[in-house]
């Protein structure tokens, strides 16, 4: 059947259609990616909520702009991601660019540190998933970003680049030194649930991974 | 090799840490670095420590899963916008 097309109509009824087909089949299925990366964010599953659905208000609203057959997710992320320092007014901070290469060395002593206080084998022994979850909400945000988009959403230094607006550099800087933070943050936190060598007698059994 | 060497080489192996675990580093610099760890298990120690550190981080996230109450939701605000799903 033929249709008639009325030019008085923003959106003629068969493009409208064909926009929200698209959108549906691109789009809506990433919703638990989105929601996975929102939890990242605010560690509240009704915010979270709240921020997919706003998500999802913005990403069909500005739907002309995604370049189709790009990565539909990285683009969602991207808009969560605004969406969420929106709601909460995030001010963007400055952070010093700190030396790469730096950051690796001081991981390398923490590692030593890691294994002098007798936790060397504290991933493979200890079920450290609220303490990593609670580590990574706990860092400034600007390298919770990074370290959830890197190593949990797994997208490259480069497409993190792009998302943040920030230089290849920065991104490196504040994946290196979130990633530091992060081990101090989980040794402290084993050290402190007795897994130390100096209490070794007194382990919190229920950390124990079961094997 | 004096122990001295030894310990300059392993600070420029350590140094290059997560970029070499990340595979961003120059194929030269990533072959120094494979070879250097085939032989040294002080860095290889530190290495296997950042990969597992790494690992634990992935895991500790919580995995995707479908909300259908959390898509009714979305659909429902969705629909309100003027969208239509064409199912």
């Amino acid at each position: 059947m033929a249709q008639t097309t009325d030019p008085s109509i923003p959106f003629a009824p068969s493009a409208a259609n064909d926009r929200d087909r698209d959108f549906a089949a691109t789009a809506l299925p990433l919703l638990p990616n989105v929601k996975r990366f929102a939890l990242s964010l605010t560690r509240n599953e009704a915010d979270a909520d709240d921020i997919v659905q706003e998500t999802y208000l913005r990403a069909y609203r500005y739907w002309g702009t995604f370049a189709a057959g790009t990565d539909c997710r990285r683009w969602l992320v991207t808009v969560c991601r605004n969406t969420f320092n929106d709601l909460v007014q995030r001010q963007a901070k400055s952070v010093a660019v700190e030396d790469d290469e730096l950051e690796s060395l001081a991981t390398a002593r923490a590692h030593n540190a890691v294994v002098a206080a007798g936790l060397g084998d504290m991933y493979s022994r200890l079920d450290l998933g609220p303490a990593i979850q609670k580590a990574i909400a706990q860092l400034d945000p600007n390298f919770r970003d990074v370290v959830v988009l890197s190593d949990v959403e797994g997208f490259s230094y480069e497409q993190i680049a792009e998302m943040l607006d920030v230089p290849l550099g920065t991104v490196r800087s504040r994946l290196f030194r979130a990633r530091r933070q992060l081990q101090e943050s989980l040794m402290v936190y084993a050290l402190d649930a007795g897994f130390g060598r100096p209490q070794s007698g007194q382990r919190a059994s229920s950390m124990e991974k079961k094997t | 090799m004096t122990v001295q060497t030894r310990r300059s080489e392993c600070e420029e192996i350590v140094r290059r840490l997560w970029p070499y675990i990340d595979g961003k580093l120059p194929d030269s610099d990533r072959e120094r670095v494979t070879r250097h760890l085939e032989e040294c298990v002080a860095c290889l120690s530190h290495f296997d420590f950042a990969r597992a550190f790494l690992e634990a981080v992935h895991e500790a996230c919580p995995a995707e899963k479908d909300d259908e109450a959390l898509r009714a939701r979305v659909l429902a605000a969705l629909a309100d916008e003027g969208f239509s799903a064409a199912e």
